[in-house]
């Protein structure tokens, strides 16, 4: 009896451990500009790097957006507050999501020229393209192979794929447009890349926070592509670029640069090197936010996009006879 | 002490033999489930869960060791205080244990202790979100336990209040470090302190089950109750919690035993 009384004791200790909780904020202005500052303060991966490239510091952000988002402001103007604040960490992963607005940074692309046109694009494509895992394709009338792939979104098929290359196999050259692909999932980059890859090849690094510091990474993580079983590509290729090439998007030019017959064309490409998580505020608005960088294989940032190896943008004259500069340059580089 | 206790045990044995006996019991039950997950989400979620509970209690009089074995699923439907984000719960438990028994008051008080093995699968899903929406829930523990019952009539009616408090000991969980995603794990196969292990400290997750039952006839029990599961961690500087409030209401059916001469 003695040893259940001693048992029941030691258990009513354990019963008393503290419990696990975590702070709220209020539901007002300025409880919802703390919260936000707070997430990002505490996930947000690039504030080193980005502190080095223009000089972001996030403590003193605050300082600037805590008087402008006093109580009493209303809820549009809240959000403006806080979208501003946001957009000085220049990340178009960073996001504000309200049932009114999304917030946004979209700079990273509307301060630059397209150098893509759908008008342009329907000269080539036509209207009897061939449809397969998101990728609208046709042969050029060169025997140079074209596909668009609007989005990372859109899933890729092995079979699809395969079909695909089997349809361009004769093709002399491929040129992959990516141009304007906001990215989507990072598997479908992956298992596109592998298409044009015969080794396992090392085309990044990857890491992730561990604690709330600014400065809590992980060890870098090398990112591999391995040669997909399937049908490879074994011909030069192009990978045509813009600023519009974004996160998923972005690593895809990252991992094709890493491949000896693949040359990428075009525009710097828009960047996004972070992994995005998502948060919520106490009123329920949604903040997306970069929270696992990763890098090129030489251990650089790409956060702000990706160099071409051929720098091509779309020329007015071009335009005025139909042609898509960057096409015509990529299929010169092919036919070589 | 223990030749007191052994003496004890042997005044006592020809009562449990009368008295202990082999119970089944299906409860469901409903009540109010609270969410916290920092790998999600800093916000809180509160709403509605419920839980089917299987207890199988095994007791032989003349072995000094009583075995249970119990199956809990938690379903829980919640929402942040904003009302416009939701996020599912869901969990299985498996505990299994063995309790040494004390029959006290003749045979009207039967006090257990031991301990339990306890295995967790679960999954956090937020519906609102697209990048990080889902937290996987894996864990082995082992769990100090004890079990008090109580006999009395009442309106010429047989009762027995039930009461059962399980606590963390040790184990190991499964969690992703701070900010590592699932794609890392799963498709990378980057480990980063996935495995934890754990403690009361660490862990205080608790569980409690009062219940009242009716004896209705010799084979069966109605029981009404209270659930109480407390599950906490804080690891990899994450913190959680999933409290489970819920009130019971099953059927018990009695195996008595054969008394072996």
């Amino acid at each position: 009896m003695r040893k259940f009384v001693v048992i029941c004791f030691l258990m009513s200790l354990f019963t008393f451990t503290a419990c696990v909780d975590e702070d709220e904020f209020p539901d007002t202005p300025q409880g919802n500009f703390e919260a936000l500052w707070k997430i990002i303060d505490e996930h947000y991966c690039f504030f080193d790097y980005k502190q080095h490239e223009y000089g972001l510091d996030w403590n003193n952000i605050y300082n600037i957006y805590k008087v402008r988002a006093r109580d009493g402001v209303d809820k549009y103007q809240l959000f403006e507050v806080l979208t501003d604040m946001l957009a000085e960490l220049r990340d178009g992963h960073v996001n504000l999501y309200s049932s009114f607005d999304n917030g946004r940074y979209w700079s990273w692309h509307e301060d630059y020229p397209t150098n893509f046109s759908d008008t342009l694009q329907r000269k080539y494509l036509g209207t009897d393209y061939l449809i397969a895992s998101g990728m609208r394709y046709r042969i050029l009338d060169d025997n140079i192979g074209y596909m668009y792939y609007g989005s990372f979104a859109n899933p890729v098929s092995d079979s699809g794929l395969n079909e695909i290359l089997r349809y361009f196999a004769f093709c002399n050259g491929l040129i992959i447009d990516i141009r304007s692909n906001g990215g989507g999932d990072l598997t479908n980059a992956e298992q596109f890349a592998a298409r044009f890859c015969n080794e396992k090849t090392l085309v990044g690094y990857q890491q992730h926070k561990t604690g709330k510091g600014h400065n809590d990474f992980s060890d870098l993580e090398p990112q591999y592509i391995e040669p997909s079983a399937n049908i490879r590509w074994q011909k030069g290729a192009v990978v045509l670029t813009n600023r519009g090439v974004f996160s998923a998007a972005n690593d895809f030019v990252k991992y094709m640069k890493c491949f000896p017959l693949v040359k990428i064309v075009g525009d710097q490409t828009g960047g996004g090197a972070g992994m995005p998580y998502t948060n919520t505020l106490p009123n329920g608005w949604t903040v997306r936010f970069s929270a696992c960088p990763s890098y090129d294989k030489d251990r650089k940032e790409v956060e702000f996009g990706i160099s071409p190896d051929y720098a091509v943008c779309l020329s007015d004259d071009d335009f005025r006879q139909g042609k898509d500069s960057l096409i015509e340059f990529a299929r010169k580089l092919l036919a070589k | 002490m223990m030749n007191k206790l052994l003496i004890l045990l042997l005044t006592l044995t020809p009562l449990s033999a009368v008295a202990q006996e082999s119970t089944s019991a299906n409860i469901i039950g409903v009540g109010s489930s609270r969410i916290l997950d920092t790998y999600i989400n800093q916000e809180k979620y509160s709403g509605i869960g419920f839980t089917y509970l299987y207890i199988k209690e095994r007791a032989r009089s003349e072995r000094r060791w009583n075995s249970i074995i119990e199956h809990e699923i938690d379903l829980s439907s919640t929402k942040d205080r904003s009302k416009d984000n939701q996020m599912i719960e869901g969990n299985y438990y498996l505990y299994w244990g063995l309790y040494r028994h004390w029959q006290l008051y003749g045979d009207r008080l039967l006090l257990q202790a031991g301990g339990l093995a306890n295995a967790n699968l679960g999954f956090l899903y937020d519906t609102t979100t697209s990048n990080n929406p889902a937290q996987g829930r894996l864990s082995l523990n082992i769990m100090p336990s004890a079990v008090a019952s109580y006999r009395f009539p009442l309106f010429g009616q047989q009762f027995a209040m039930r009461y059962e408090l399980n606590v963390p000991l040790v184990g190991v969980m499964f969690s992703p470090n701070y900010g590592q995603s699932y794609y890392e794990i799963f498709n990378r196969g980057n480990y980063d302190h996935n495995i934890v292990p754990t403690t009361f400290v660490s862990a205080p997750s608790f569980r409690q089950m009062l219940s009242v039952d009716w004896r209705a006839s010799e084979r069966w029990s109605l029981r009404v109750g209270y659930l109480g599961n407390y599950q906490q961690a804080q690891v990899n500087n994450l913190k959680q919690h999933v409290y489970a409030h819920r009130v019971m209401i099953g059927v018990v059916c009695h195996f008595p035993n054969v008394v072996r001469p």
